[in-house]
């Protein structure tokens, strides 16, 4: 496989400039995002509701240190049909359509527009200004399926697949700059994209507050089916013998 | 810590506050000396962090009753602030240190309406309630703060304070169950869940008093205070069982009392006059 | 690496994990992958590994710094991970993706130019 020449220039002018660009976009990216980000004005009612879960998880989770009778009154108090904190809370069904949820609709039109127009825009850019040649070599062999998609503007059919033109030079920037985005801003930043996409997939796991019932419905059951097992039972014979050892 | 003001630059000035600030030590007089002799001179020069020493000043000025030390960084804050809430709460703490505890409230009952899920200023209306005297109002508006923002383990706490302030002792076992809750592998919280129940008396305080100490000594075998705690409580029971013949529950209790103290005794230095006194009442059969 | 305040009880019961020691300790975890991932990635370009073998070499960086951290943490490791097998596989893929980077980048400007 012929070791190709390629000008030097491309090396000044189209490689470092392209590695460049992408990182301080996605350093503007993030304090951009940090500016724009609206101040979220939470309802007592939801910090009550997300408290409420906080303490039966933990009754749930620790209620085996306190005696029987204490652990039955917090459950009662929680569980107890006519009385009982989840059962007579009624909350309104918030709707989690976006259309109709202001909120919601700003907090994704602005996470959009922060995170994947830029990729657009820049992308499209660097496709219009640097084509027609090629950018670099990738270390690995490719299949003949990734030409089309990796040799954008060179249409040569028997050029090897690792050649690459700058489009391509620019996402494998974007993919891998991601850590090192961890490294120079410290976790949560705005410039990490897989992050975003990665909470966009596992549904809102914080945003409890639209759909409190069912939150309420799930803890409800759970606390029903825990059982009390009184932890501190054994304790004197397991001090007793663990020091007479 | 002793400085020499003379030699000591500007960065190492803000160096140092900002290493108090995040080990959360408060050092009154040092941060003001420091303020003094250094920073008062260009407060510009700060920079970005211009704000948080100010706030940092202020508190430090009010631990040592300078009030115009105080009210002069909270004029520069709130020139620059105009409205904002946590100026506002800088403001109300100044009152509350000048004791002018109405206009204090006024202004934490500003700051609530404004912004109902600030819990910093709620907690301080209890506190200012708490100082002036007013234990059972202040017990009241804990309860209603707490039936909110139940998760928060220094209200609990502090709740659980001002009952035994008050003596009322099984509402003070359920905040010392709640803070179980959130933190149970702390050997102090299944302690002082012992101590009130010892406390209350009664044998069956007294049995579940014995298995929290028993736990809390597990968890930490040097709690001097279990240890002699656990001491007391079996000999109280050894008391009560003598009475009404349990022999088999009595074997228990002393075999576990006589560890105790045998325990206690080990660690004890000789000088200790409380353990001392404590096991001189030891039970010999 | 700061140690995990673990309370160990006798043996049936729950291990006791401080939240704060674990999330740090990961932290630094991934930050010494990315270096790593940036270092051996500018490595392999150096060395103008291709192919099979470049990622041949990415596996055996992988397992390097996996062997240093055990040999860093010592007989313990127990006091500040809790599995061992989580140190090696955490942050595989991101750190895949930093470590072709810069092969790539360092394989153009060595070789290619």
């Amino acid at each position: 496989m012929p070791e190709l020449l390629l000008d030097p220039n491309i090396r000044f002018w189209v490689f470092l400039p392209i590695v460049i660009i992408t990182f301080l976009v996605g350093i503007v990216r993030h304090y951009v995002s940090l500016i724009l980000s609206s101040q979220k004005k939470i309802e007592l009612i939801q910090v009550q509701d997300s408290q409420v879960m906080i303490r039966a998880r933990l009754l749930r989770e620790n209620g085996k240190y306190l005696p029987r009778q204490s652990f039955a009154m917090r459950r009662h108090w929680f569980n107890n049909e006519e009385t009982g904190y989840f059962k007579v809370q009624k909350r309104a069904a918030a709707s989690q359509n976006p259309m109709t949820d202001p909120g919601m609709m700003t907090d994704m039109l602005k996470g959009n527009l922060t995170n994947v127009l830029p990729m657009i825009v820049i992308g499209g850019w660097i496709n219009w200004m640097f084509s027609g040649f090629l950018t670099t070599k990738v270390p690995f062999p490719l299949t003949l399926r990734f030409k089309p998609m990796l040799q954008r503007g060179v249409e040569l059919a028997y050029l090897d697949a690792s050649w690459v033109s700058s489009a391509s030079w620019y996402f494998l920037n974007v993919f891998g700059l991601r850590t090192i985005y961890a490294l120079v801003l410290g976790e949560n930043n705005a410039a990490d994209q897989s992050k975003i996409m990665q909470e966009q997939m596992s549904g809102a796991a914080m945003a409890m507050p639209p759909d409190p019932k069912a939150a309420f419905k799930a803890e409800w059951e759970a606390l029903e089916i825990t059982e009390h097992k009184w932890a501190l039972a054994n304790v004197e014979a397991d001090l007793l013998q663990s020091n007479t050892e | 810590m002793s400085f020499n003001y003379e030699e000591i630059s500007h960065n190492e000035a803000k160096d140092l506050l900002r290493q108090w600030r995040e080990n959360n030590e408060r050092r009154g007089k040092e941060v003001l000396e420091l303020w003094d002799v250094v920073l008062r001179e260009d407060v510009n020069k700060l920079g970005n962090e211009k704000h948080v020493i100010l706030e940092q000043v202020i508190y430090a000025a009010l631990d040592c009753h300078m009030y115009c030390i105080a009210m002069l960084c909270l004029v520069m804050l709130s020139n620059e602030f105009p409205g904002s809430l946590r100026v506002m709460k800088l403001k109300a703490a100044v009152l509350e240190a000048e004791e002018k505890f109405d206009e204090a409230l006024e202004l934490l009952d500003n700051i609530i309406k404004v912004d109902e899920t600030n819990s910093a200023a709620r907690k301080r209306r209890i506190a200012i309630l708490k100082a002036q005297g007013y234990i059972v109002e202040a017990i009241k508006e804990l309860v209603d703060y707490l039936k909110k923002f139940m998760s928060d383990v220094e209200a609990w706490q502090e709740l659980c304070n001002l009952y035994l302030q008050v003596q009322d002792y099984s509402r003070a076992v359920f905040c010392a169950e709640e803070l179980l809750l959130h933190q149970p592998h702390s050997h102090l919280h299944h302690q002082r869940l012992a101590d009130i129940r010892y406390t209350m008396g009664g044998i069956e305080n007294l049995e579940l008093a014995k298995l929290y100490y028993c736990q809390s000594v597990k968890l930490n075998p040097d709690n001097m205070r279990s240890l002699l705690g656990l001491y007391l409580t079996t000999t109280n029971l050894l008391n009560h069982y003598k009475s009404s013949g349990n022999s088999g529950k009595r074997k228990e209790v002393w075999k576990l009392c006589h560890w105790a103290q045998s325990k206690a005794t080990k660690q004890t230095q000789p000088t200790s006059q409380l353990s001392q006194m404590m096991l001189s009442l030891a039970i010999t059969e | 690496m700061s140690a995990v305040t673990k309370f160990k009880e006798n043996k049936p019961e729950p291990v006791a994990y401080s939240e704060a020691a674990l999330r740090n300790n990961a932290v630094v975890v991934e930050y010494c992958r990315t270096s790593m991932a940036a270092l051996s990635g500018s490595t392999a370009g150096v060395l103008g590994l291709t192919g099979l073998n470049g990622f041949a070499f990415y596996v055996f960086a992988v397992v390097m710094l996996w062997i240093m951290f055990l040999v860093k943490v010592g007989p313990h490791w127990s006091k500040y991970f809790i599995t061992r097998q989580s140190v090696l596989t955490n942050g595989f893929f991101g750190a895949l993706f930093t470590y072709v980077l810069f092969w790539t980048f360092i394989y153009g400007m060595v070789h290619v130019y």
